[in-house]
């Protein structure tokens, strides 16, 4: 018999963006059931958002509120170059996107890709970021109303809601571009030099707020934020002071520039959407590896780890190698640690700000300003971060730590273990850091000074951590984009690193103590000490948090395995 | 001395998930040499329970042994007999088959030599070798099934639990796992594993157990629970099943 073949009629409702966000809501409410403390840290993320909300605000409405109309347009410029900024590169360095609602969810229903891209974006609105935004540059309204009236006001008002919108829509076009070039086999080493670019512009961004904090020089700056005003990411915030100070065509063109940039955005977001759509079957590199002939336990094994013995512990640290290597979301991970790691004690030793403003004489004085004490701790900022990325280390896992559980891996064969392969990677990196910066600084002697308190903080970093991702794990969404992170998420992860970069950097504080007041013993004897002390904390730490794991292994699971 | 205690024992065991009660005290004891159904409508709670059974899931009351080791209390040495493939589990899966099984086998502490011959072994049984290097996640769904299998079997262990081993296996591979799985047993193996294909459960078992809103309903050998009826007609029966009217759902049909 002949199936009827009908022509789909008219949907008997049109999808409206706000179905996208009442969805959101709904999964959001469903995520909190009966998971008080999901709810307690949502609330915890939620304060610390209105309150950096709340500072913003009034640094962004002071020129209105002190009726000095001189700065508005630099602060305006500024201000909201910062935010837009920190939205296209926080989510690719550190927090992800939110992903609560999946693209990939959406693949087989009837949805035309439009209706899809402006529901997503009106649910992205919903989160805490968004908000927190909105309400920092609700000040930039109250200045332009300030300064200008009603109409100036209402410029504003729509200048800073497309900014927002230019914001989320940017967040997501770059983490989802990134997302697809880090899976396709082509252009994957591309897109892990492009990211890593894109993150040293953290820098670059650092050193110009520093000098604009430290540059008494208005005029020129001045100059500069009218540039940036023009460019789509001053445009949208500026807006509201040009139709203030009397420029309403300019305020006009500035607004178009913004509504440009959104539709680019959002048609590039689109684009890599349906390639994320097609593409989650296989999440990751789907590489067929190259390989060594010979048997399986060969194969196993990269060429890196060959020194292993072949037993419980080799097989664990030639998976976790594999696996730093072959899952997208750790090699992200792992070039967030290069590049900031490069670029902090960069900045830091060569005193930015001077550096910027009065140029090459400035880094004689700055190299010369530099001390033992100052270059540790660095380096000891340097160790820690390196070792946050363990953080959450059986969160990269998911579920299939169920294999571990299920063969009885003792806890602490486990850390040892994944601190082992983790380090094969990063330890010729910090070596390279800290070899990097003693010859910019012309101090080749204080290398020993800087291994010892880097080896020293690394080594307490993956003490605290083994902790820390023990007890602290949560799960990351099986989605194909290494970026996507469940909603809530980015405060938790927010909250670990502070308090692991706080922990690890207490305990190696007494190097900068002895870099202090040692003086030239110290040069010496820096090095081993840090060793010691270094790998004497990562054991210490591996046995008794390995304890800690023993007795939490089907929690830990649990925690982990991403609830679908 | 493990031969007088029963290959799998649970006393007791329950689990509740916020309100949900997913199994509410289930006893069994799953004899050596046995090949044993366990069998239940969707959310019986068999996932529940045979993940309890393995240490993967920690259960609010009772205990599981396995040849005697309590698998709360001594996991070390009930692992090491135990040879699991879960359900809705991700496995290592960045790994290609050859890479996942050596991993395993290493895992479980065997000799790599052991491992490089029963890898290559397996594979070529299960038809798995022509895959090469593929890594796991871009294999099918039944070859991700019967690269679990492999991975439970490796170490040679005395308890096979498996769950839904049959799922999405082609009837070829099927037929192959079944054959596997009876050498298995006329070795002297035990094997549980949960399924909803009745033939199978006919065709393999010595015992079964049926399980619903996660009691045990119905237990004992194949043919103390089927009588002289077929399973199928018992399960429906002690389920409590439902056939559609033809009312319902009129709109399925045009
Ligand atoms: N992590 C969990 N959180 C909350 N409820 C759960 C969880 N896991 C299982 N359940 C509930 O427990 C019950 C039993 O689930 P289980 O997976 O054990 O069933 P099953 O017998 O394996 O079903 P199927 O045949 O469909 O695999 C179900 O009602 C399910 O909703
Ligand atoms: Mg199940």
């Amino acid at each position: 018999m002949a199936v009827p073949v009908t022509v789909p009629e008219r949907p008997a409702r049109r999808v409206s963006p706000w179905h996208f966000v009442r969805l959101k809501l709904r999964v959001l409410g469903n995520n909190f059931r009966g998971q008080t403390w999901r709810v307690a840290l949502f609330v915890l993320g939620l304060l610390f958002g209105l309150w950096f909300a709340a500072v913003g605000f009034f640094l962004l409405a002071a020129p209105g509120l002190a009726g000095e109309s001189r700065y508005a347009l630099m602060i305006a410029a500024f201000g909201g170059g910062v935010l837009t900024l920190g939205w296209l590169l926080l989510p690719l360095v550190f927090f992800g996107v939110d992903e609560t609602l999946d693209p990939a969810r959406f693949a087989l229903l009837p949805l035309s890709r439009r209706t899809l891209v402006t529901g997503l974006l009106a649910a992205a609105l919903v989160s805490v970021p968004a908000l927190a935004t909105a309400i920092t540059a609700a000040g930039l309204v109250v200045t332009a109303g300030a300064l200008g009236g009603w109409a100036a006001a209402l410029a504003g008002a729509l200048g800073v809601v497309l900014g927002l919108l230019v914001c989320l829509a940017g967040a997501r076009a770059i983490t989802s571009a990134f997302a697809t070039m880090l899976r396709s086999r082509r252009v994957r080493d591309l897109a892990a030099v492009l990211l890593a670019v894109l993150a040293a512009l953290l820098g670059p961004l650092q050193l110009l707020v520093l000098a604009a904090v430290r540059q008494t020089d208005w005029d020129r700056l001045d100059g500069v934020a009218r540039v940036v005003g023009w460019t789509p990411f001053g445009a949208p915030w500026t807006a509201g002071v040009d139709v203030a100070e009397g420029r309403a065509g300019a305020a006009v063109v500035k607004l178009l520039i913004a509504v440009a940039t959104l539709g680019v955005l959002l048609l590039w977001w689109s684009r890599s959407l349906e390639s994320a759509m097609v593409g989650t079957a296989s999440s990751g590199p789907a590489r067929t590896p190259r390989g060594v002939a010979g048997g399986a336990v060969a194969q196993l094994f990269p060429r890196a780890v060959g020194w292993t013995r072949r037993d419980r512990f080799g097989a664990l640290v030639a998976r976790e190698c594999r696996y730093w290597w072959r899952d997208a979301r750790r090699r992200a991970n792992l070039i967030t640690v290069a590049v900031v790691g490069v670029f902090v004690p960069l900045m830091v030793n060569l005193g930015g700000p001077a550096f910027l403003s009065e140029g090459g004489a400035a880094f004689e004085q700055a190299t010369a300003d530099s001390s033992p004490a100052l270059v540790s701790l660095t380096m000891i900022f340097v160790g820690a971060l390196a070792s946050v990325t363990l953080a959450n280390q059986f969160g990269f896992d998911g579920s299939s730590y169920a294999a571990n559980l299920v063969a009885g891996v003792p806890g602490r064969v486990e850390l040892r273990a994944r601190m082992a392969a983790f380090s094969i990677y990063v330890v010729p990196m910090l070596v390279v850091i800290a070899v990097a910066l003693a010859v910019v600084l012309g101090r080749p002697e204080w290398l020993g000074v800087m291994g010892g308190a880097l080896f020293a903080a690394y080594g307490c970093g993956l003490a605290i951590n083994a902790f820390v991702s023990v007890l602290g794990a949560y799960s990351l969404p099986e989605s194909s984009n290494p970026f996507a992170m469940n909603s809530g998420a980015g405060f938790t992860k927010g909250l670990l690193t502070l308090v692991s970069m706080v922990g690890s950097a207490v305990v190696a504080v007494p190097f900068v103590v002895a870099a202090a007041l040692l003086g030239d013993v110290w040069l010496w004897l820096a090095l081993p000490v840090g060793l010691a002390y270094g790998g004497g904390a990562a054991l210490l730490g591996a046995y008794m948090a390995g304890d800690t794991l023993d007795h939490r292994q089907p929690e830990l699971l649990a925690a982990v395995t991403p609830r679908r | 001395m493990t031969d007088q205690h029963p290959a799998l024992s649970l006393r007791g065991l329950a689990k509740r998930f916020d309100t949900k009660v997913a199994v509410a005290g289930v006893d069994l004891a799953v004899p050596t040499g046995s090949f044993y159904g366990l069998l239940g409508p969707n959310g019986a709670g068999k996932t529940t329970t045979l993940s309890m059974a393995v240490g993967l899931l920690r259960p609010d009351a009772g205990e599981a042994r396995v040849l005697g080791y309590d698998v709360w209390a001594d996991p070390v040495r009930a692992k090491s007999l135990l040879g699991v493939m879960p359900d809705g589990v991700r496995l290592f899966d960045r790994l290609s088959g050859a890479e996942l099984l050596a991993y395993h086998g290493l895992l479980r502490g065997m000799d790599p030599a052991v491992v490089d011959q029963r890898a290559a072994e397996l594979l070529d049984v299960l038809a798995l070798s022509d895959a090469g290097r593929t890594l796991v996640v871009d294999y099918s769904a039944g070859m991700k099934k019967k690269i679990g299998l492999a991975c439970a079997l490796l170490h040679g262990p005395r308890l096979l639990v498996l769950d839904e081993p049959f799922e999405a296996v082609d009837p070829v591979s099927a037929a192959l796992i079944r054959d596997i799985l009876h050498r298995y047993v006329g070795g002297g193996g035990t094997v549980i594993f949960s399924s909803h294909v009745m033939e199978v459960v006919e065709r393999l078992c010595s015992h079964v157990a049926i399980l619903a809103e996660g009691r045990i309903k119905q237990v004992g050998t194949l043919a103390e629970v089927r009588g002289d009826r077929s399973l199928e007609d018992v399960f429906v029966e002690v389920v409590g099943g439902r056939t559609a009217t033809g009312e319902e759902l009129s709109w399925l049909s045009r």
